[in-house]
């Protein structure tokens, strides 16, 4: 589907990463793999280290401190939020959501509405067309928080996906605006997709398993082609919407998947690499919903903070699901990227 | 592209396939797996322009076979 909305601003982003610090190299010989294997993916795939969090800390606690720190830098006040969405597929509980426990932490309005989305390295994108959509149905500010904490869901002898993730939460706050700014987003669903990346056990299908059924199960080769067949496309439909091209668009910022699957999405979308952040991902490992903006607040800071610029975001992931946006955004509040706990 | 130009892309672009000739059996070597799967569509999409499938990439038996994807130009 295609959407497009005005008069709402993207007014903030804060990004929390896991404070533990896991490096590719040294996992990978501490399990026994050969070393030559190893510099071959870390050279290929742009795998060096990954931030995980430490073991008390959820996708909720990386959150809430994002949260926070937004507000504080923004200086608003949480009661003024009219609504909180949580994006993630590691909530903390099955019930209640990682919405309405995160509503409690901030001390928001009982007015507020608070929901989660389950969904993926899509996520980020999905909750911005949320706010957007609320504040053009009389919301006047929307805080969304997007995370994950994936370093637990693989299995930790899987050297396919075990190097992969780190763990961090996000959070962003969309208001409406007088001005006539507009977001374009493209959205798409290839659900036959579903078992290329998938966590069998744990939900009402399969509720209690052992082993590799409980961990993130991941076919990279269907899941690269799929992200090369759909994501592209993607670019294209919101570049088209927002009456742009790549020449005239300051920044693509893709979901961080590897730097492989970054490089290879942006030469296919006609971006430069100097204008699309990939070396995110060689430091902190594959975040999730969390990676697009934990790429903004990394390489185009102090661009936003300054001043305004023509922003295209693509994410892509379980589902198969995937989601891109174009969307004119600063000068704005771009919080310091910070571990948790400090 | 002449055929030898070809599997000299090929060569550049896929790691373990650095040494390799078009009689070379893929199976037979030691670094032949997902991640040299990747990187043969990859540089299938972006040196070829044509997009392919690791299905077909794993029917493949030998490096001939891979440079067979790719279509006759005159």
């Amino acid at each position: 589907m295609q959407s497009s909305l005005t008069h709402v601003r993207l007014a903030g982003i804060a990004v929390t990463i896991g404070s533990v610090v896991r490096d590719f190299q040294a996992e990978g010989l501490a399990a026994g793999q050969d070393p030559a294997q190893l510099a071959r993916l870390a050279k290929a795939v742009g795998l060096r280290e990954r931030r995980v969090a430490a073991p008390d800390v959820t996708a909720l606690d990386l959150c809430a401190d994002a949260a926070a720190r937004l507000l504080d830098e923004a200086a608003v006040d949480a009661s003024s939020l009219d609504a909180v969405i949580f994006v993630t597929q590691t909530p903390d509980h099955p019930q209640p959501n990682n919405a309405s426990l995160l509503h409690c932490r901030l001390g928001l309005s009982k007015a507020a509405a608070a929901y989660d989305l389950s969904l993926g390295c899509s996520g980020w994108v999905y909750g911005l067309h949320q706010a957007a959509m609320l504040c053009g149905a009389g919301a006047a500010r929307v805080l969304v928080c997007a995370g994950d904490t994936l370093s637990r869901l693989v299995d930790p002898n899987d050297p396919a996906t075990a190097p992969l993730f780190g763990d961090a939460g996000a959070a962003m706050l969309v208001e409406k605006t007088g001005e006539a700014t507009s977001m374009h987003f493209v959205f798409g669903t290839d659900g036959t997709g579903a078992s290329a990346i998938i966590v069998p056990a744990g939900g009402a299908r399969q509720p209690e398993g052992a082993g590799p059924s409980t961990c993130l199960s991941m076919d990279g080769a269907a899941v690269y082609e799929f992200v090369l067949r759909e994501a592209p496309p993607a670019v294209a439909g919101v570049l088209k919407l927002a009456g742009w091209t790549p020449e005239v668009t300051d920044h693509l910022v893709l979901h961080q998947a590897n730097r492989f699957v970054v490089s290879s999405v942006a030469r296919k979308c006609g971006f430069p690499e100097a204008k699309v952040p990939m070396n995110l991902v060689e430091q902190f490992g594959n975040q999730s919903s969390a990676s697009i903006p934990a790429a903004m607040a990394h390489a185009c800071a102090e661009a936003l903070q300054g001043s305004r610029r023509r922003l295209v975001v693509c994410g892509f992931g379980v589902g198969f699901s995937w989601g891109a946006a174009a969307l004119e955004a600063g000068p704005m509040v771009v919080a310091p990227t910070l571990a948790f706990p400090r | 592209m002449t055929p030898e130009q070809k599997l000299d892309a090929l060569r550049a672009d896929v790691d373990v396939l650095a040494a390799a000739t078009p009689e070379t059996v893929l199976g037979s070597l030691p670094n032949w797996d997902s991640l040299a799967i990747l990187l043969v569509v990859s540089h299938f999409e972006h040196g070829h322009q044509q997009t392919i499938t690791g299905a077909q990439v794993r029917a493949c038996r030998t490096v001939a076979d891979l440079l067979a994807l790719l279509p006759h130009k005159p």
